[in-house]
């Protein structure tokens, strides 16, 4: 087709058919989307001993999902810090935020954004996710679908703990300051518990890995509750940990915690990161 | 809901407020806490130390600054903001003193900062002074003043107020323990530390204090002597229960 300004267009017509050059284009094509996807795809690895015994399914009645870093720097102070828990397995996935696939086998190091699943000895039906890396939108289901196709879903409830920052809580009343960091709570239909906090009001939402939990445990009736922590701070804060305390009372039915002690462990995470910021003085 | 109105400085939104004033304040929060008070003979401002780098000059990070011979402020905010809005004060009080042969009041320097922010807040294409400051110090006539200024370029007197991170909390605690026209400059020193114990996690070693006496230079104090103070009212605490 030739053009006003003098150049030569080729314009695919649907009256006429292919040609063979065409199909090695659409192939090529589906090779780039396969490869992406490829690419994309979210690993779970386990470590040997869970391997084995996931030819069934894991036993779970507790899997805790910590979704940000300041829900996972809570769940290391007070949670993962007595020596009782073996780290058994990983997710690792790539996405243009979370780079971290060229090291599938490998766990990721200390302090690089991870997706860490961790054990208790005593009471191996007790499972902690960290998940401090981004997931994408279109890896969110993968996710789901992998760590839950490896649990037993009798007996399972879960409890999400995740940050938000307060700039997305919308609200007609005017927020003081001393209101912030506070929880919300949300929960699945099956869930029977009580919240230990207000349930989060309309028109906010979950985004993320907590609402595609959520959704999956919806679905397929699941207890689950979620604890959204809306802060003020985007690095990790010792305040903004401590408000995720309410979670401990059903979590120490469960397992041993630390629950004053840790103090010290939640300034140092703190205090990593505000040394390193000199916007605000 | 406040979504389309909160962008430009120059619009109000339909009820009235200037949004982007608002979210300055939010950022002077993010500053550690500034405590001020004002003695009859002496007027102090306590400040939480901010954490250093381990690789940083830690003479460098300075929340307290002398503005002249008679006036110094603290700051809480954005660094960068503060550093302007000082020099800008600096050259004023020099300016005042060449032009008229005497130091500028607290007043004065306070309303020259205050003018400074407010026209941020009315022109387009620059946002407001991230910063809210504690000005204090003494007039040549010998009275002592405290001021606030915030980003709005509001200002005000005070007795004893507080800005930064744990503001409300030091204020409260002011209000309920400060007296009027303390004659003992011991007390005035003490008072400004007690607020600042009250939201300063590791006690006195996180504590910068600044004072200054009528017809004296402002002095910091040392380490030590801030030590000294935190272990006097840990005393008369233990005493008291």
């Amino acid at each position: 087709m030739a053009t006003f300004f003098g150049e030569v267009l080729s314009v695919y017509s649907r009256a006429v058919e292919e040609d063979d050059e065409d199909l090695d284009d659409e192939n090529e094509d589906e090779q780039i989307h396969r490869a992406i996807e490829e690419k994309r795809e979210v690993h779970i690895a386990w470590c040997p001993e869970v391997a084995q015994s996931l030819e069934g399914k894991l036993q779970c009645s507790e899997l805790i999902i910590a979704v940000g870093t300041n829900a996972a720097g809570f769940l290391s102070a007070y949670v993962l810090n007595t020596e009782s828990w073996d780290a058994v397995g990983h997710a690792s996935l790539w996405n243009e935020r979370s780079r971290g696939s060229s090291r599938q086998s490998i766990a990721p190091l200390p302090g690089e954004p991870a997706c860490l699943f961790y054990r208790h000895r005593d009471n191996p039906a007790v499972l902690v996710c960290q998940s401090t890396c981004y997931i994408a939108e279109d890896q969110l289901f993968q996710w789901t679908e992998k760590v839950f196709g490896c649990l037993q879903k009798r007996g399972l409830s879960v409890m999400v703990l995740s940050d938000s920052p307060v700039a997305e809580y919308k609200t007609p009343d005017y927020l003081y300051g001393s209101a912030v960091p506070f929880l919300r709570s949300l929960k699945s239909s099956a869930s029977k518990s009580q919240a230990l906090c207000p349930a989060l009001e309309q028109p906010n939402i979950l985004t993320g890995l907590p609402a595609a939990v959520l959704s999956h445990c919806q679905v397929h009736q699941i207890p689950a509750v979620l604890y959204q922590c809306y802060t003020d701070v985007i690095s990790p804060d010792s305040i903004t940990m401590e408000t995720y305390k309410p979670a401990l009372l059903c979590l120490s039915k469960l397992v041993k915690l630390e629950p004053c002690l840790s103090a010290d462990v939640l300034r140092k995470f703190a205090i990593i990161t505000e040394a390193q910021s000199n916007l605000y003085t | 809901m406040a979504m389309s109105y909160d962008r430009a400085i120059t619009v109000f939104s339909p009820d009235g407020h200037l949004f982007q004033v608002d979210y300055a304040q939010e950022a002077v929060k993010k500053g550690s806490t500034a405590v001020g008070v004002r003695g009859k003979n002496v007027v102090v401002l306590g400040v939480e130390k901010k954490i250093v780098a381990k690789l940083q000059e830690d003479r460098t990070v300075r929340k307290i600054c002398s503005l002249d011979d008679n006036v110094f402020m603290a700051f809480a905010g954005l660094t960068a903001d503060a550093r302007i809005i000082v020099n800008r004060a600096r050259v004023e009080c020099q300016s005042h003193r060449l032009t008229v042969e005497d130091p500028a009041t607290v007043e004065y320097i306070t309303r020259y900062i205050s003018s400074i922010k407010q026209r941020y807040t009315q022109s387009n294409g620059r946002r407001p002074f991230g910063i809210s400051s504690l000005i204090v110090g003494f007039d040549f006539d010998g009275t002592p003043h405290l001021y606030q200024t915030d980003p709005s370029g509001t200002y005000h007197a005070w007795k004893a107020n507080a800005i930064g991170r744990s503001a409300k909390t030091v204020r409260e605690f002011l209000e309920k323990n400060y007296k009027e026209d303390m004659e003992s400059d011991t007390d005035t020193i003490k008072l400004a530390i007690r607020a600042l114990l009250e939201v300063v996690q590791s006690g006195g070693k996180n504590i910068e204090l600044a004072i200054m006496k009528r017809d004296e230079s402002m002095k910091m104090l040392a380490q030590e002597e801030i030590e000294e103070y935190v272990t006097a009212i840990e005393t008369e605490k233990q005493k008291k229960t």
